[in-house]
């Protein structure tokens, strides 16, 4: 696994780790239409696991459903033993973050606000304390700012803290976004697509940026097109179809299994970004 | 008895929600934009006509003046909404919805204004004329006074739906209109005119706010320039009520509330209250039941 | 990457250069001359319009103001040449143009003002023709002018301390001036004249650059503004010598701004579309006429004010939850008719418990009257009092406690703005479900939005009943909602002066516009269709709100971008 990025530790075996987010059973059905099938998944802390299936599998939906912008139909998903509340902004609270497959950015902010905006859920300053402006507030906002800059220093977009989020690159904004999630002190880090549109350099850059991200301890899980991506990062590849599991293994089992092949072939030839 | 009373009452004047309401769903349905000063139009209908009569017909009450006075009616809501989609709606179409929201309201003031100060003693409200076998005496059936007005009302109704439905299904502009608002885009590379397609639904809401206004003008004998706020607010709610962007909806939507007002004068503090009862059905139904009676073409923009 | 937004390239913008470039100077020169001199001429033959302009050599007030802008003319233009040095930054050619366009309509204001205060354009005399003649002269020929030179980029100026601290107290001393000079005056037509007077001086500060140079020198010397601004607004009645007249529309205006605050709070900060916000003023009115011992409330409490003050801020402040409630589950227009309908509901409410459709309670459409003066630690707000000389009238005290309360509620919106809670509001503007997904409380800042704004205005309302001594149901229609949600769309969303610009405007203009009052709706209106068409952002907008009405225009992002960044660098 680590020939192809040898300068990266390899990550631990899984099995000596805790279980951080444990997904059991999850289904979603809109109408008649059964999107996410019956899915488990557990991921442990420090581990890269990715999502891979071909167009309309189910895999951001998959992703909606831990996130809680859709309520399961039926199943279970926790994190660290508790079942998450069923409210977007309360499970980052809890400690789950993601980004999104098309950019959401805050665009008209500038990129180190966006990663202001991930301290919320970690400060507490409310209206009267806001108005007052006491020493409690200011320290508050020193430090909100102090880890939001810290946190673009880390994706290497310390020098952009003043552009406004509409006008960066491509690349840039995608970066961007891991900062703001980070921002949230995540426990679970859920990346939908994280190099989609992203030219061979930015992805290599990417790679080296969640491999950072892992190495401090984070889960990691990763929707992604790109197979060769996939395959040098991740730990564990659970492979999607129709909703269901298919197959869930290492990326050398999933890479030779013929049914993932099939599954590409035979449900959609191409492998476009975008589902 | 008094039951029965208030039901006839009440589909009257649902009749007319209607006949407005559908100006809402249809203008919503295509371009997602709620045309706040559709009141006006209405309101610009029965002043069309009153100003047809008073120019041609002064004195007459003869019934062969209806057609040509609905005729004038038509013909200054039509072009009133057609103005205002032309210069105040369309170069907003793509700006924040906050935008066209705030220009409606503009047109609303601008319109109620222009026929206060500009239509000759409008100031106050102007009587508007009768026309003999719709507002001549009412029908007594059992009990029950059936008043002309309320026949013409609920047949003019009836009339316009069936035309608008035939126009929608059965003509290739109204198949171009089902197809802007599944999806503009697409309707354009298909050779669909857009813009010229949400003109006529603007359009085609005028018309039928325009018989609205004559049948109110028929019905209350009066006209007052500020007639289409209150009409144009209930008129949205029966748009909600029934499902926006649902034409069938907006009739359904239109007649249940006129029933439910009527009934909620009778039994729920008066007519003083009613208003606040329609707007309270307003509220529950946005909340909680936003897709409204048959179903809204529900658009996410998020 | 970044540094290419930073330093726009000048050589692929080439402009068109002006057609009759021969014709610039001599036209802006004769231009200006002739506009300084109508200065000196009959402008009438009738004695009647602008307080008299028909003596020659003797200019009346109108008249100074031409002179002004012929002067100006003169100096900006020799600012191309011999006086370069003093307009290091300063780019006079473009000010000129703002000048000449400012000049016509002056021009134009006057000769309105004799056609319709006399029988026709008969009685314009020479000096008027020569005035108009002159301005359009000068607009000409401005736009004839060859480009000056490169000037200094304003926002780079290396200006001193003082010189903007000097400038910024300048500048507030002229509002005040103004303010008192424009509120003194009796005629609409001199009242519009100063109207474009005013519009050519602002055309030419902001075309010049000074407005860019001001916005940062405030920035840097945000103590000063404020501090400068109270000084100015609390000195305002002492330049009225007891007068009432003045002070009556100051009340008004300020009680109409602190409502239109709380609601730009509600849709400036939060993108909130709110129709029925004039019944939180009407909550906090009616709780304070009812307890507070009116002559015909049926209540028969008299409780203190500070007591009802509260308690009214409380009431209006549940009802914004209440109507907050649903933005858990509706958004956009179907919100906007959802306030709409609330308010409507409150009015009818009120109108309704007289006793005979409902319990008797308000007095329905009579209202309340008989509302007791207020009276504060012995301070009896309803007796004039004299102050080192100065006599204030009621309508003077009244305008010292609605400061104050602006004063707090402008410092609520600030902080509420610039803290944790203003950022989460933001990010909702920008995108709802993406602010839910990065952990910010959607449904929670929504309702405080709508309690806190709901609050503030409750809080005026309380005032305003005492100050008006009567309100009654008419006052609270949703006109006047309209009203306050223009107000914040004309002054600019999201800005303190943006509420203060738009609500000064929509009270001010009508009462000193009388010739017009009875257009006035209908301005109203017109304004509001051009706005959303032209400036949707509003006059004095913040630069992330103009941003947002203008989401395809990616050249004014880079700019507002490098202002952004010049502006953090200067106050570095």
């Amino acid at each position: 696994m680590s020939t192809a990025v040898s300068h990266e530790m390899p990550a631990a075996p899984a099995a000596g780790r805790e279980v951080v987010l444990d997904a059991s059973g999850v289904i979603m059905r809109f109408g008649g239409l059964t999107a996410v099938d019956n899915v488990s998944m557990k991921v442990h802390d420090g581990e890269i696991v990715g999502l891979i299936g071909p167009n309309g599998a189910g895999k951001t939906t998959f992703f909606n459903c831990l996130t809680g912008m859709y309520i399961p139909t039926e199943g279970t998903v926790r994190l660290r033993g508790e079942v998450l509340p069923p409210k977007p902004s309360k499970v980052v609270k809890a400690g789950m973050a993601r980004t999104f497959q098309n950019i959401r950015l805050f665009g008209n902010m500038t990129a180190l606000e966006n990663v202001m905006v991930g301290r919320y859920c970690r400060t507490s300053s409310m209206a009267l304390t806001s108005i007052i402006r006491g020493p409690k507030f200011r320290r508050e906002e020193e430090a909100t700012r102090a880890r939001a800059q810290e946190l673009l220093d880390y994706v290497g977009l310390g020098k952009s803290a003043e552009l406004l989020a509409r006008n960066m690159p491509y690349g840039d904004q995608r970066r961007l976004e891991i900062a703001r999630a980070l921002a949230t002190d995540p426990q679970v880090l859920l990346l939908d697509e994280p190099t989609a549109g992203m030219n061979p350099k930015e992805t290599e850059e990417a790679m080296h940026l969640i491999f950072k991200i892992r190495d401090s301890g984070l889960a990691v899980i990763v929707i992604e097109h790109d197979m060769r991506f996939i395959f040098t990062l991740c730990d564990r590849v659970l492979c999607l179809v129709r909703g269901a599991l298919l197959i869930e293994g290492s990326p050398q089992e999933v890479q030779s299994d013929p049914r993932v092949i099939e599954a590409y072939i035979g449900g959609d030839e191409s492998q476009e970004e975008g589902e | 008895m008094q039951f029965l009373q208030q039901l006839l009452n009440g589909l009257t004047i649902g009749s007319l929600y209607a006949l407005i309401a559908v100006g809402y769903t249809v203008v919503y349905g295509i371009v997602q934009l709620i045309n706040f000063a559709h009141g006006e139009v209405f309101m610009i209908g029965a002043f069309g006509a009153l100003a047809t009569w008073s120019l041609l017909f002064k004195g007459t009450t003869a019934i062969w003046v209806l057609p040509i006075i609905i005729l004038g009616a038509m013909l200054a809501s039509v072009s009133v909404a057609l103005l205002m989609e032309r210069i105040a709606y369309r170069p907003l179409r793509n700006a924040p919805r906050l935008a066209p929201l705030i220009t409606a309201i503009g047109i609303s003031v601008i319109l109620q204004e222009g026929v206060r100060l500009f239509y000759p003693e409008a100031k106050s409200s102007l009587s508007f004329p009768g026309i003999d076998i719709v507002t001549g005496p009412p029908i007594a059936i059992g009990g029950l006074d059936l008043r002309r007005s309320t026949i013409f009302i609920i047949l003019a109704l009836i009339v316009c739906a069936v035309g608008l439905w035939v126009f929608i299904n059965r003509t290739k502009q109204g198949r171009a209109m089902l197809a802007v608002s599944q999806d503009p885009d697409t309707a354009r590379l298909m050779g669909v005119n857009v813009d010229r397609t949400i003109a006529i639904a603007f359009a085609l809401g005028a018309l039928l706010a325009a018989v609205a206004g004559v049948a109110q003008g028929l019905h209350t004998r009066t006209v007052t320039f500020n007639m289409g706020f209150m009409a144009g607010l209930k008129a949205f709610t029966a748009a909600v009520l029934g499902g926006i962007g649902n034409i069938q909806g907006a009739v359904a939507g239109g007649l249940v509330l006129g029933v439910i007002e009527a009934l909620a004068t009778q039994y729920l503090g008066g007519a003083t209250w009613a208003n606040v009862w329609a707007f309270v059905l307003l509220i529950i139904v946005l909340v909680f039941w936003p897709q409204g009676l048959l179903g809204a073409k529900v658009v996410d923009r998020a | 990457m970044s540094n290419d937004l930073m330093t726009p390239d000048l050589d692929d913008t080439v402009e068109p250069g002006p057609s009759y470039p021969q014709f610039g100077t001599p036209m802006v020169l004769a231009g200006s001359v002739l506009v300084a001199a109508s200065a000196f001429l009959s402008w009438s033959y009738d004695r009647e319009p602008l307080g008299d302009v028909s003596i020659t050599g003797n200019p009346a007030p109108t008249q100074y103001l031409a002179l002004i802008i012929g002067v100006l003319g003169i100096v900006l233009f020799l600012g191309r040449g011999p006086l370069a040095r003093f307009f290091s930054w300063f780019d006079e050619t473009a000010a000129l143009r703002g000048l000449g366009f400012g000049a016509v309509a002056f021009a134009l204001a006057v000769i309105l003002a004799i056609f319709a205060n006399t029988s026709g354009l008969i009685n314009v005399d020479p000096g008027g023709w020569i005035l108009l003649v002159g301005s359009i002269a000068l607009a000409f020929g401005a736009e004839q002018l060859p480009a000056g030179r490169t000037h200094a980029d304003p926002l780079r100026s290396k200006t001193s301390s003082w010189t903007e601290i000097l400038a910024i107290i300048a500048l507030l001393t002229g509002v005040l001036f103004l303010a008192a000079y424009a509120l003194a005056m009796e005629d609409g037509y001199a009242f519009l004249a100063l109207l474009a007077f005013l519009g050519a001086i602002s055309a030419t500060l902001i075309r010049g650059g000074f407005f860019q140079w001001l916005s940062i020198a405030t920035a840097k010397h945000r103590q000063v503004l404020m501090l400068g601004a109270v000084v100015v607004a609390f000195l305002f009645p002492f330049t009225q010598d007891g007068r009432d007249a003045n002070m009556t529309i100051a009340t008004q205006i300020i009680v109409f701004a602190i409502t239109a605050l709380g609601l730009n709070i509600v849709v400036g900060l939060a993108g909130l579309l709110d129709l029925g916000y004039i019944a939180f003023l009407g909550a906090g009115a009616y709780v304070s006429a009812l307890l507070s011992g009116s002559a015909t409330s049926h209540l028969g409490f008299q409780l203190p004010f500070w007591l009802t003050a509260i308690i009214g801020a409380c009431v209006a402040s549940t009802l914004g939850l209440i109507i907050g409630t649903p933005t858990l589950r509706v958004s956009g227009d179907y919100l906007a008719i959802v306030t709409l309908a609330f308010g409507e509901i409150f009015r009818i409410t009120v109108n309704n418990l007289d006793g005979i459709n409902g319990p008797s309670i308000t007095n329905g459409p009579n209202g309340v009257s008989g509302i007791p003066e207020l009276n504060l630690f012995g301070f009896d707000f309803g007796q004039p009092h004299t102050l080192g000389g100065f006599t204030l009238t009621r309508y003077a005290n009244y305008y010292f406690l609605l400061l104050l309360l602006g004063a707090f509620v402008i410092l609520v919106f600030t902080r509420l703005n610039n803290s944790r809670i203003g950022r989460g509001w933001v990010a909702i503007r920008e995108d709802e479900r993406a602010a839910e997904a990065m952990g910010v409380n959607v449904f929670g800042l929504k309702l405080f939005a709508f309690a806190g704004g709901a609050f503030l205005a409750g809080l005026a309302g309380t005032i305003k009943a005492h100050q008006d001594l009567a309100i009654s149901p008419d006052q609270f229609v949703f006109l006047e909602s309209a009203f306050l949600l223009a107000a914040i769309v004309l002054g600019g969303m999201g800005t303190v002066a943006g509420a203060l610009v738009g609500a000064t405007m929509l009270k001010l203009l009508p009462e000193k516009l009388r010739f017009l009052e009875n257009y006035r709706l209908l301005m109203f209106g017109i304004l509001l269709v051009l706005m959303m068409r032209f400036r949707p952002e509003g006059l004095v907008a913040s630069k992330r709100r103009q941003l947002e009405f203008h989401e395809d225009d990616q050249e004014l992002a880079e700019a507002i971008q490098v202002e952004h960044l010049e502006t953090k660098e200067a106050q570095a």
